[in-house]
């Protein structure tokens, strides 16, 4: 029987290239296929699903997903095994944001960089999760690339809630602590919004930080800020962030960086009005279904106004995010894995 | 009903109209990270900086759920370890610094043959 594995440089509980191997794992499994997924580095809460890369031993027949997000120099030894392989690529941050804030990771993402090339050359089919990343795996050297989107299951979201509920506008923000994702303009543009337009506003963050050190820094820039009601609540479980995306009134993504942004779709699923800086792969993935800030926070607290405020234009955003959600249907997407994998088998 | 495609528009006359009136005061000025990322190559300040190894006990830490004895026996025993890792420190840094001088010295006499001038050996 041939076996699927797949292989990441780090996998961790709540991130999103963990999140996607474990969704083609589902989709994998289903299809008939076996096959285990490893990983250069297993944080303790991604035990159940990942083992070490050191322990991946596969038959000649079989296909080896690489997903590419870093660097690590298991994922590097995996280029000379014989096996059939399969690149997905996520993207790389940018080393720049990360030298001040992380250098092993930064040094990750550098050679990441870096290898890239070597990587599409060693694969028999070269995928990427968005165009921008397509772009990027071009710029590589990488010929033929396709383009297979976030295996997105609604399914796990549960139904669409009943809207926001309770005390003031809530402002949410789903995303890695990481520099790229500029939550210092998120917390600048939110006290901007709670002074001028909503002084009960909330702001919640949700995601895991790079490291203590860089929590502990955005705390303080949270309090500089001069904004209350900010909460930086970490990973969540996927229950609390429904539960978070139920009770939101806007989502709010400034980052400056994006290989796809997941939380987009989470947004679209629960009609949440979206409210975004126009970088990196975000454009392509919202469309014409959200609102685009030109980076001054004035306007982007004046979005978040409208966003909240205006209820038709909340419904038409909402409406735009549903057709939008079409593009990227599990159905569709799971079409194009199984016809990514098969090509590369073949 | 505002669409999408003109908020941007909308959202900017607002901010600026009550920026005239003397709001959004607090918004203008560099955003607190943006002096933190390096958009291309280190800068020589910089990477003086980086050459200095030094291992500071709060980036010792544990990522399990209710680490903190962990992180705590990790500290101690970095402090068990201060002895070597100074010596290891002394000398990652002897090397870092040298060869930050060889390559600065090398940049001076690039330079220096660009602008069509001999380099003298150990210019300051």
């Amino acid at each position: 029987m041939t076996a699927v594995h797949q292989a990441v440089a780090g996998a961790g509980p709540y991130d999103a290239v963990s999140q996607q191997a474990r969704a083609w794992r589902r989709l994998l499994t289903e299809s008939g296929y076996a096959g285990a997924d490893h990983a250069g580095q297993v944080d303790p809460g991604a035990r159940d699903g990942f083992r070490p890369l050191e322990q991946l031993e596969p038959q000649a027949q079989d296909l080896i997903v690489i997903r590419y997000s870093a660097w690590s120099p298991g994922l590097g030894r995996l280029l000379e095994r014989p096996q059939r392989k399969l690149l997905v690529y996520h993207n790389i941050t940018p080393p720049g944001y990360l030298w001040n804030h992380s250098p092993g990771l930064a040094v990750q993402c550098a050679v990441g960089r870096m290898q890239l090339p070597a990587f599409a050359r060693a694969a028999r089919v070269t995928t990427a999760d968005s165009e921008f990343n397509a772009g990027e795996l071009r710029h590589a050297g990488a010929d033929g690339v396709r383009v297979v989107p976030v295996l997105f299951d609604r399914d796990r979201l549960g139904p669409r809630g009943r809207g926001p509920v309770g005390d003031g506008p809530l402002v949410l923000v789903v995303g890695r602590l990481v520099p790229n994702k500029r939550h210092d303009r998120v917390f600048r543009a939110f006290a901007a919004y709670q002074r001028e337009c909503a002084p009960d506003a909330r702001l919640l963050c949700v995601g895991t930080a790079l490291n203590p050190r860089y929590a502990a820094l955005m705390q303080q820039l949270a309090d500089a800020s001069g904004a209350h009601h900010v909460q930086l609540a970490g990973g969540m479980a996927q229950d609390e962030l429904n539960a978070a995306y139920d009770d939101a009134d806007v989502l709010l993504t400034l980052s400056e960086h994006e290989g796809f942004c997941v939380p987009l779709l989470e947004a679209f699923h629960f009609g949440v009005p979206v409210v975004a800086a126009p970088a990196g792969a975000v454009p392509g993935v919202a469309g014409h279904a959200a609102l685009y800030t030109d980076g001054d926070p004035a306007v982007t607290a004046e979005l978040i106004d409208m966003a909240v405020r205006d209820s038709e234009l909340r419904e038409e955003l909402a409406r735009r995010g549903r057709e939008r959600l079409g593009q990227f249907a599990y159905e569709r997407t799971a079409d194009s894995v199984r016809e990514v994998v098969q090509e590369a088998l073949a | 009903m505002t669409r999408p495609e003109d908020a941007q528009e909308r959202a900017r006359r607002a901010a600026e109209q009550k920026r005239a009136e003397g709001r959004y005061s607090e918004t203008a000025g560099a955003d607190a990270l943006d002096a933190t990322i390096l958009g291309g190559r280190a800068p020589a300040e910089l990477l003086s900086e980086w050459a200095v190894i030094e291992i500071e006990p709060d980036i010792v830490y544990s990522t399990r759920r209710g680490g903190a004895p962990l992180t705590a026996l990790k500290r101690l025993m970095l402090r068990l370890m201060r002895q070597h890792l100074v010596e290891l420190e002394a000398r990652q840094t002897r090397f870092n610094l040298g060869l930050l001088a060889s390559f600065q010295e090398l940049e001076r006499r690039v330079e220096a043959l660009e602008r069509g001038e001999q380099p003298r050996d150990g210019e300051e």
